[in-house]
């Protein structure tokens, strides 16, 4: 037996489900292939998801995704010992919302299926083919071959594949930073009380500084339906040579933290997980999305956006593979899978996206994330000015008082902080 | 005509990932997934060989709600030919004897069977008993601890299967059809391959029996049908670890680790 597709989509994550969806809605005859059991068996976030670029994708989204809460608060804090300094912003408008990302992509992968997508699970792909001219004319999977005119590549931030094929280089640990989070079960009717949001509303929290022992990186949490999502980033590089505890003890210290825990103290740990993901997407992007017969999505194109405070994937993934979808049904329409055509079809709208420009923009996150003292004096400073501020016994000081005596406890002269709150403005 | 085998699969939580919930004793099965008992999947390669070696055709079923589909998908992706899920919700809360009954049942129903085999035991309750009473309820000839199946005559209609023991090996030639428990792994289960399991999605392998199409007596099944009451159930009760870590070059750190588990007495010669 020797079965051809039109197309066959690498990987059932959300960029590998909206291809797959996109084109088998279009008719086309696409094969879904993923390692894990059963759909998003691998998938690991952060806890957040844009809605906007899925609208696009899904019909009667909003009714139909498993959304845990709107996000309608936002926090950011910087933290210093058991000192932490938060700005809140809270909002009726409600632009991203949480759940979890195994229940997300089963749901794209149900819908890819209605749409006619032939989905299996447990396969493991060894590599893409291709003919004697270079040209992608399906896959391996031990030793089958399985034969399609377009292979969509959603394998995900480790691109075996890819670099099999030549079109990227081994991962470096420069390029990509680690997470790792909890899942804690602590009730719903709790989370609404002690986050302050009404039911199906939720808070998006990040924060900066002591949390990752002052490494680079950040922690986040989130909170879902009747559980809150609690983890960190780190970047590979500085954390391989600044670590000074195990990954997770500093889990453990996030969930134990003095300011933090008591949100959670009595709930219990459901999940632990842990995934690469790219640093900064931009770098990380293959030098071309699209060969013939080949494109590339999500993750293994690079496409996550970190700018510090924000996170997106999820939805670049999948908008991403829709737009891979939409170009397998044209260039198989026009009847032309080259390399040419297909990244003009592809790779130009999407390098002129939103996507991209936002990745391009915020290429200043790389710099931060290369300065570790930014993660250790600035939470100190900002929690040592409030501190001035607000623990007080004797004399109130001004706030550029405060500010000036804080920064030179922190061997900061006023010069240089005002130019790194420059960069802080221009890169951010 | 070629040798018909069927391979029984059971459905159940994969019991590495179930904690005990210390307070009310139960497991917390909230968030575990289940699996296809590893023991079966002796069994089902057991079966796939004797596919390569005579043709057979291999049939799994499996009595168990409809979540249970994922696992016949499994072992339809190793190689298995099709797949029967007995599932209704009578035959709910069964104990041993009255899933062994359906089973049988199951198996009179599919009727032509040369071989119908077991794993050894499920991880999930380890009674070894399904197999035995599935021959005992068909009164057909049963071997266990099955670890190869040496000869298949199938002019004689017989087998001839090897045992594997503590202390010794055993040849025992058995009249088909036949019931064979296989030795836990006494087998390398291969890998799920992406034609098998493009043929579970593109030829619908899997047909669903309910009661109506088995017609048993409720009073035979389910709870109703169950005689076996679990009076007690204990657990290992978790030891709190210290998670003390010793510094400093391995041949110290090595004499101060003797040194505390002297301390705390735990070594079996005087420090």
């Amino acid at each position: 037996m020797e079965t051809k597709f039109d197309v066959i989509v690498v990987g059932a994550g959300p960029a590998g489900a909206s291809a797959a969806y996109t084109a088998a809605k279009r008719g086309l005859k696409v094969l879904l292939v993923e390692r894990g059991r059963g759909a998003g068996s691998k998938q690991v976030f952060g806890g957040r998801v844009y809605a906007a670029p899925l609208r696009e994708i899904y019909e009667g989204f909003d009714k139909e995704a498993p959304i845990h809460r709107w996000v309608r608060k936002e926090r950011v804090s910087l933290v210093d010992g058991n000192r932490m300094v938060t700005v809140e912003y809270e909002s009726d408008q409600a632009a991203s919302f949480t759940t979890y990302l195994t229940q997300l992509t089963s749901w794209m992968v149900d819908r890819a299926v209605n749409a006619g997508a032939v989905f299996v699970d447990e396969v493991r792909v060894d590599s893409i083919l291709r003919d004697g001219s270079g040209r992608v004319v399906g896959i391996d999977s031990g030793g089958e071959r399985v034969y399609a005119d377009i292979v969509i590549d959603a394998e995900g931030v480790n691109r075996l594949l890819l670099e099999k094929l030549g079109l990227v280089e081994k991962t470096r640990p420069s390029q990509v930073a680690l997470g790792v989070k909890e899942v804690i079960k602590i009730g719903e009717d709790k989370i609404n009380e002690r986050f302050s949001v009404a039911p199906g509303e939720g808070v998006s929290w990040v924060l900066v500084g002591a949390v990752t022992g002052g490494m680079p990186g950040g922690a986040f949490i989130y909170t879902n339906k009747d559980t809150v999502s609690i983890g960190l980033v780190v970047y590979l590089e500085t954390a391989v040579e600044m670590v000074e505890e195990p990954i997770h003890v500093m889990v453990e210290k996030l969930r134990t933290h003095p300011a933090l825990g008591r949100l959670w103290a009595d709930g219990d740990v459901m999940e632990y997980a842990a995934r690469l993901t790219p640093e900064s997407g931009y770098r990380y992007m293959p030098r071309k999305l699209a060969a013939h017969g080949l494109m590339v999505v999500g993750d293994a194109a690079g496409l996550l956006l970190n700018t510090g405070y924000t996170f997106r994937g999820v939805d670049y993934a999948a908008l991403s593979g829709h737009m891979a979808g939409e170009a397998a049904v044209k260039a198989l329409e026009q009847g032309d899978v080259g390399e040419e055509n297909l990244r003009s079809l592809y790779e130009k709208p999407l390098l002129e996206s939103f996507m991209v420009r936002d990745l391009r923009r915020h290429r200043g996150i790389e710099w931060f994330m290369s300065n570790p003292e930014f993660f250790k004096k600035y939470p100190a400073l900002a929690a040592g000015v409030a501190s001035k501020l607000f623990d007080l016994e004797g004399e109130a000081p001004t706030l550029l008082d405060a500010l000036r005596s804080s920064a030179k406890e922190h061997g900061l002269s006023m010069f240089r902080l005002a130019m790194d709150m420059f960069r802080v403005v221009r890169k951010l | 005509m070629s040798l018909k085998v069927v391979v029984g699969i059971k459905w159940v939580p994969n019991t590495q990932a179930v904690r005990f919930d210390p307070k009310t004793g139960t497991l917390i099965r909230e968030g575990v997934p289940s699996i296809v008992n590893p023991h079966d999947l002796d069994a089902v390669e057991l079966a796939l060989q004797l596919k390569e070696r005579y043709g057979a055709k291999v049939t799994a079923i499996s009595m168990a709600p409809p979540s249970a589909i994922k696992g016949l998908e499994h072992v339809i992706g190793m190689g298995i030919d099709d797949a029967i899920l007995v599932s209704d919700r009578v035959f709910a809360g069964s104990d041993t004897l009255a899933t062994s009954y359906v089973i049988a049942q199951t198996l009179k129903r599919i009727g032509d069977f040369d071989l119908a085999l077991f794993g050894q035991e499920t991880i999930d309750s380890s009674t070894a008993h399904i197999p035995a009473q599935v021959a005992g309820w068909l009164e057909l000839p049963y071997m266990y601890y099955v670890d190869r199946v040496e000869e298949v005559d199938e002019k004689q209609r017989t087998v001839t299967v090897r045992r594997m023991l503590e202390d010794r090996l055993e040849w025992y030639q058995l009249k088909m059809p036949a019931i064979l428990g296989v030795a836990m792994k006494s087998q390398k289960p291969r890998p799920v391959s992406i034609y098998n399991k493009l043929r579970v999605r593109m030829e619908n392998p899997i047909q669903v029996w309910s009661n109506k199409e088995l017609g048993l007596d409720p009073r035979c099944l389910g709870l109703k049908g169950s005689p076996t009451l679990v009076s007690k159930v204990t657990w290992t009760p978790e030891v709190p670890r210290k998670k003390q870590v010793i510094e400093g070059p391995p041949s110290e750190a090595v004499k101060k680790l003797v040194e505390k588990l002297c301390e705390e007495g735990v070594l079996p010669f005087e420090c």
